[in-house]
């Protein structure tokens, strides 16, 4: 019996060759890209594809060289605004880029891992949103991070009463991520999706495009409280001018 | 009568074949396979040292790694190993993790002892003198040799477990609690035992013994 589950225990371990990436992060199959980045954010590529997660749930393919070139510059242009300290702070250090990025068989820009300071970011996600999709998912690991900061039940508060958010951000048909002519009180059809989803429509938003923001809190109260509370949180974080 | 018998072509060749099948399975069993054939020995005693309070022996089977710790960079972690060294608690500590020519890993106090090793549980064990808080630094270069302090996925879990780098890992800097560098013997831990394509060893390699010079 004992013989039998060190053997089993062999061959689980088997499937996959590990290096001194996959002794770190726990995903397999990546190689350094970029380690110098100013902010201290290191970067990670697929070299051949690769599966993790809870019955490999998470997957994605490797990088073509001339894209991930093209894609990780765009990338660590938008990263590079956020400082050492404020990532040090929300847990981020490691940037690993893939394509085709899919969590249960759902395609998905990124996913955070705020324990690992991991961002999988998925180079092939929407050219219209690339950048904004970008600050989106670092949301993510901030939230993860200070989920006291940001509450969603006091955010869920700014909605009217009357609105639900769906049950998971997976499980609703509210995907479309252009930007509301009439905003009552979300900017995108995402937003609706669920709290921490909307949050970061918000966050990525502020960090995108200033100027829609500042037409928008003058025409929509809802949205106002809630631009107005992801500035507090990010400053309650990092003495971060947004 | 009995009439001499000359031997033939065949049956020399025969004959020879079998010496040198002889002389080859000899080298084999007893030049070959050890292991440690090439491994330069060293002995502490003849070198001299400046900084004795801080270098530490570790003996395994290809002879003895002399490690230089630095406490300046990491006070605590540097005085929680010397303290598990000095009560050998390391000896017979299995490298139950070794990726191959990248790092080795041992100090699992609990599951991790040669004569008692617990292959579901090694890796998770505890030395019972608690968690440290993780003393990073970014000016420590992740060289050959660099010996740290093994975590979690999170910060401040390192206990008793550590690793040796057997290359260049620069993604390291920053991430590990530094203890010290190995100044001799590197080429005794490249001969640790590696598993097949795996990180987890079976019937792994171990630390003879984990001494102090002073």
């Amino acid at each position: 019996m004992r013989l039998l589950l060190i053997l089993l225990l062999t061959l689980q371990i088997n499937s996959l060759k590990a290096d001194e990436i996959f002794n770190l992060l726990k995903i397999p199959n990546l190689e350094v890209y970029k380690l110098n980045s100013s902010n201290g954010l290191k970067y990670l590529n697929a070299k051949k594809n690769f599966k993790i997660g809870f019955e490999n749930n998470i997957r994605c393919n490797k990088t073509n060289k001339k894209n991930l070139d093209e894609k990780s510059f765009i990338i660590s242009k938008n990263l590079s605004i956020y400082e050492k300290d404020f990532l040090n702070k929300i847990n981020l250090r490691f940037v690993v880029l893939c394509e085709n990025l899919y969590i249960s068989e759902v395609n998905t820009a990124g996913i955070p891992d705020h324990k690992k300071r991991t961002l999988i970011l998925d180079i092939n996600f929407n050219e219209k949103y690339f950048e904004r999709v970008i600050h989106h998912e670092l949301f993510h690991i901030i939230q993860n991070k200070f989920e006291s900061i940001f509450d969603e039940k006091i955010w869920s508060n700014f909605n009217d009463k009357a609105f639900e958010y769906a049950e998971c951000s997976t499980c609703s048909d509210r995907l479309g991520l252009d930007l509301y002519n009439e905003t009552n009180g979300f900017l995108t059809e995402y937003s609706k999706s669920i709290a921490s989803e909307d949050m970061a429509e918000v966050f990525s938003f502020i960090m995108t495009d200033k100027l829609k923001i500042k037409n928008i809190v003058n025409k929509d109260s809802i949205l106002s409280n809630k631009i107005e509370f992801i500035k507090n949180g990010i400053k309650k974080i990092e003495n971060f001018n947004l | 009568m009995i009439k001499a018998i000359k031997t033939s072509v065949s049956e020399k060749i025969l004959f020879i074949f079998l010496i040198l099948l002889g002389f080859f399975s000899f080298s084999f069993f007893f030049i070959i396979k050890n292991k440690c054939l090439f491994v330069e020995s060293i002995d502490p005693e003849k070198i001299q040292f400046t900084n004795r309070q801080n270098i530490a022996i570790m003996n395994v089977e290809c002879g003895n790694v002399i490690i230089e710790l630095n406490p300046k960079l990491s006070p605590n972690a540097v005085e929680r190993f010397k303290y598990l060294i000095q009560n050998e608690s390391y000896n017979r500590s299995a490298f139950y993790k070794v990726i191959e020519n990248t790092l080795i890993q041992a100090g699992d106090l609990e599951f991790g002892n040669i004569d008692n090793i617990n292959y579901y549980k090694v890796g998770s064990g505890k030395s019972g003198l608690g968690t440290l808080k993780s003393e990073l630094n970014e000016s420590f270069k992740f060289d050959e040799g660099s010996v740290v302090f093994a975590r979690n996925d999170e910060f401040n879990t390192e206990d008793s477990e550590f690793f040796i780098t057997l290359k260049k890992i620069p993604l390291y800097v920053g991430e590990y609690t530094p203890i010290g560098k190995v100044i001799y013997g590197l080429d005794a831990l490249k001969k640790i035992k590696v598993g097949n394509k795996v990180q987890y060893v079976l019937r792994p390699d171990f630390i003879n013994y984990f001494k102090l010079l002073e």
